[in-house]
C-alpha cells in the first residue's frame, strides 16, 4: 500500500467497531475489571487491543474516530466524561499518547506479519501502552498543571501497577483470540487478501474496491472454521 | 446516547461552532500566558460565568461542571501541595478548573451534529495527506450507530457467562466480545459494499 | 407475461477457501417474484450474494439486467438493493433519517431533492414518526422496514433479500412478507426459510449442497422439498 491512510470497506468498518469497543470498555457495568478490587479502567486495554489487532495504521485510526467523538462531547471515557474540557485538562497529553501508543503497539506486533507471539505482544504494549503513552501524557501534565516534570513523573507512577496488569491481560487475549478467530488478525495489512482490490481513501466512494475481501467475508464461518 | 448538550436559543447556541472553538482556544491561551499576573484568575473567573450566563445555564451549570471534574481538582491539590507552596498549588489548580470548565461551554451549547461537521469541514486541509473529510464523518457516525449494538453484544456475554455459572472474568469476557464485534464488522462491510458505499 | 429483465447464470461455480458453494449452475430467470429455498449451506446466500456482486464466480458468467455481475460490480451494486437477515448490521447511520439519506449519497442530488424522497419514503412505509429517532432504538421488526426504506429510496431494479424475516416473529414477517411480495413492483429475489413466503412466489428455486436441484412452479417444489426432509 503506498498510502497507509487508504482505507478499503472492511479497514473502515473494523476502524468504526473497534472505536466502538473502546467506547463500551468505557460504559459503567459494562465490563468487570478484575472484581472490581483494582480501580483501573479497562479503556486502555482497549487502545492496547487495537494496536495489536489491527495493526498501527488502523489501530490508531480507531483510537483517533473515538476521541474525536469524545472531543464532540460524547460521555465516552471512562466515568462518563467527554467535551472539549478533558481535552484541556491535566489528562489531555495521555488521550493523545494513546493514538501514537496504539500506533507502535502495531507496529511492533505485526513487524514480521505473521501470528502473535506473546513477547511481541507484551513487548509491544509496554513500549506503546506504557512507554509512548506516558512519554506524552507525563509532560503535557507537568505543562497544564504547573508542576515540575519530576514530581508530576512521580505521581503518575501510581498507575503504572495497573497498566503492567493490563499488559498481561491484553497478551493472554490476544494469543486466545488468535485461536479461536485467527480471522481477527487479518486484513489489507497482513493478509494478501485484499490487495487486488484498488483501494479507496477513507470511505470515499467507489464499489466494487473490497470484492475480493468480501468474497472472503461473505461466509466468515465457512471460510476458516 | 447521553448527549451533554443543553438545548436553548442563546446568542452562544447560535454562533457557529467553529467560531466557539477560536473563542475558546484564544481565551485559553490568554489564560495560560498571563498566570503570572494576580488580575488573571479574578477576570478569568468572571469571564466564564458571564458565558454560562449568556448562554442561559445559569450559575448552578457552572457548579455541576466544577463537581464533573472534582478527581482532578482532588488529584491536583494533592499532588501539588505536596511539591509546591500552596499559593502557587491553589493558583495552579483553578486555571486548570477554569480552563475546563470554560471548554465545557462549547459542548454545553453546540449539537453534537454541527460539532461533527465542523469537524469535518476542518479536515479540508489534510486532504493531501490523503485524509477524506466525508470518510472520516462516515466512520464518525458509523461509530456512533455501532456503540450500543457492541454494548449489546458485551450484556449479552455477561448474561451467557452468568447462565453458565462461569466467573465473568475480564479475559473470559473480552475474547468473545471481540469475536463477536469483528463478526458484525465483516456484516456492515457487506451492507455498505451492497449499498453501493464501498 | 411482461418481459421483466433478466438474470441469467451460465455454468457458474463459486469455491471459497478450498470449499465449493456453488457448482455449475444455469438458470434464466425472468419472473416477478423469484423464491429461493434449501438447507444451511446449501449454496442460496451464495447465489442471493452474486446478483449484487457480493460475491463473484470462480467460473461462469451472471448476467442481472444487462450487466456482468463480474464487470460491471459497480454499477450493479446500485441497479440492486440487498436485504440482510440481520437489520443491525446493515444499518450504518445514527438516525433513521440519516440512515435512509446515507442510500443516495454521491448521487449529486441537492440537500432538499435527498430531504424529500426521504421524507416520502418513510411516509409510505409508516415510519415517518421515527425519523430523528435513534436507528438502533427501533424494535426488530421497524429496524427490517428502515433496512427496507434505505434500499428502496435508491430506486433499484432488483430487490434481494438473504432471510429477511430470519429474525423476526409471526406479524413482522407478514408485515415484511407483503411488502416484498405485494407491494414492490420491482423484480425480487427472496431468500428464505419460510415455505409460507415461497409459496406466494411466481417460480421456487431449490438449492442442494451447491446445486441448483428444481426449479418451477412453487407448489410442486416446495411439496418435493417437504416430502424429502420430513
Amino acid at each position: 500500500m503506498n498510502n497507509p491512510l487508504r482505507f478499503d470497506v472492511r479497514d473502515i468498518t473494523r476502524i468504526a467497531v473497534f472505536a466502538a469497543i473502546i467506547a463500551v470498555l468505557g460504559l459503567p457495568g459494562a465490563i468487570p475489571v478484575f472484581g472490581g478490587a483494582v480501580p483501573i479502567t479497562a479503556q486502555t486495554l482497549g487502545v492496547m487491543l487495537a494496536g495489536v489487532v489491527l495493526g498501527p495504521w488502523r489501530g490508531a485510526a480507531a483510537v483517533v474516530i473515538f476521541e474525536v467523538l469524545v472531543l464532540v462531547g460524547l460521555p465516552l471515557l471512562s466515568g462518563g466524561h467527554g467535551g472539549a474540557g478533558v481535552f484541556v485538562g491535566p489528562t489531555a497529553g495521555y488521550l493523545i499518547g494513546w493514538i501514537f501508543g496504539a500506533f507502535v503497539i502495531g507496529a511492533i506486533v505485526r513487524a514480521d506479519r505473521r501470528r502473535p507471539t506473546w513477547w511481541r505482544v507484551a513487548l509491544g504494549c509496554f513500549v506503546g501502552g506504557i512507554g509512548v503513552v506516558y512519554a506524552f501524557g507525563v509532560p503535557v501534565q507537568s505543562l497544564v498543571t504547573g508542576l515540575p516534570l519530576g514530581p508530576t513523573a512521580l505521581s503518575s507512577a501510581v498507575y503504572l501497577p495497573g497498566d503492567v496488569l493490563k499488559i498481561v491481560v491484553a497478551t493472554l487475549i490476544a494469543l486466545t483470540l488468535w485461536r479461536a478467530y485467527p480471522r481477527a488478525f487479518g486484513g489489507a495489512q497482513v493478509s494478501t487478501v485484499s490487495s487486488t482490490a484498488g483501494p479507496v481513501s477513507a470511505g470515499s466512494a467507489g464499489a466494487g474496491s473490497s470484492r475480493a475481501a468480501s468474497t472472503d467475508a461473505a461466509r466468515p464461518d465457512a471460510a476458516r472454521q | 446516547m447521553i448527549a451533554v448538550y443543553r438545548p436553548g436559543s442563546s446568542l452562544l447556541h447560535r454562533m457557529p461552532a467553529g467560531l466557539k472553538v477560536l473563542g475558546f482556544m484564544a481565551s485559553a491561551l490568554a489564560i495560560t500566558f498571563t498566570a503570572g499576573s494576580v488580575w488573571t484568575q479574578p477576570v478569568a473567573a468572571v469571564l466564564v460565568c458571564a458565558g454560562y450566563l449568556v448562554a442561559g445555564l445559569g450559575l448552578r451549570e457552572i457548579l455541576r461542571q466544577v463537581w464533573a471534574v472534582r478527581w482532578v481538582i482532588l488529584i491536583m491539590l494533592v499532588t501539588q501541595f505536596v511539591f509546591l507552596p500552596p499559593v502557587v498549588a491553589s493558583a495552579n489548580t483553578g486555571r486548570v478548573v477554569t480552563i475546563m470548565v470554560l471548554a465545557a461551554l462549547i459542548t454545553l451549547t453546540t449539537r453534537i451534529p454541527a460539532l461533527l461537521d465542523a469537524t469535518e469541514s476542518s479536515l479540508a486541509p489534510l486532504r493531501r495527506f490523503g485524509v477524506n473529510p466525508a470518510g472520516v464523518g462516515l466512520v464518525l457516525g458509523m461509530t456512533i450507530t455501532t456503540i450500543p449494538v457492541i454494548a449489546g453484544f458485551a450484556a449479552t456475554i455477561r448474561e451467557a457467562q452468568r447462565a453458565r455459572g462461569v466467573p465473568v472474568r475480564i479475559t473470559t469476557f473480552a475474547v468473545p466480545l471481540l469475536v463477536m464485534s469483528l463478526k458484525h464488522s465483516d456484516d456492515l462491510a457487506d451492507a455498505l459494499t451492497a449499498r453501493g458505499a464501498g | 407475461m411482461t418481459s421483466l429483465p433478466l438474470i441469467s447464470f451460465d455454468a457458474v461455480s463459486v469455491d471459497f477457501a478450498g470449499r465449493t458453494a456453488l457448482r455449475d449452475v444455469s438458470i434464466v430467470l425472468h419472473q416477478r417474484r423469484i423464491g429461493v429455498i434449501g438447507s444451511n449451506g446449501s449454496g442460496k446466500s451464495t447465489f442471493a450474494r452474486m446478483l449484487n456482486g457480493l460475491v463473484s464466480a470462480t467460473s461462469g458468467t451472471v448476467r442481472v439486467h444487462d450487466l456482468d455481475a463480474a464487470r460491471q460490480a459497480k454499477q450493479l451494486s446500485r441497479k440492486v438493493g440487498f436485504v440482510f437477515s440481520n437489520p443491525d448490521a446493515q444499518i450504518v447511520m445514527p438516525t433513521v433519517a440519516e440512515d435512509v439519506a446515507f442510500s443516495l449519497r454521491g448521487r449529486g442530488l441537492s440537500r432538499t431533492e435527498v430531504d424529500d424522497r426521504v421524507a416520502s419514503t418513510l411516509q409510505t412505509y409508516g415510519m415517518s414518526d421515527h425519523a430523528d429517532a435513534p436507528a438502533h432504538s427501533l424494535s426488530g421488526g421497524q429496524k427490517q422496514l428502515l433496512a427496507l426504506c434505505a434500499i428502496l429510496i435508491g430506486r433499484p431494479d432488483l430487490v434481494v433479500a438473504d432471510e429477511p424475516t430470519a429474525l423476526l416473529d409471526a406479524a413482522n414477517t407478514r408485515r415484511i412478507g407483503n411488502h416484498l411480495l405485494d407491494d414492490l413492483e420491482q423484480q425480487l429475489v427472496l431468500v428464505t426459510h419460510d415455505l409460507r413466503l415461497a409459496a406466494r412466489c411466481d417460480v421456487v428455486l431449490r438449492f442442494d449442497e451447491g446445486r441448483l436441484v428444481e426449479s418451477g412452479d412453487p407448489t410442486s417444489v416446495i411439496e418435493r422439498y417437504e416430502r424429502e426432509h420430513a
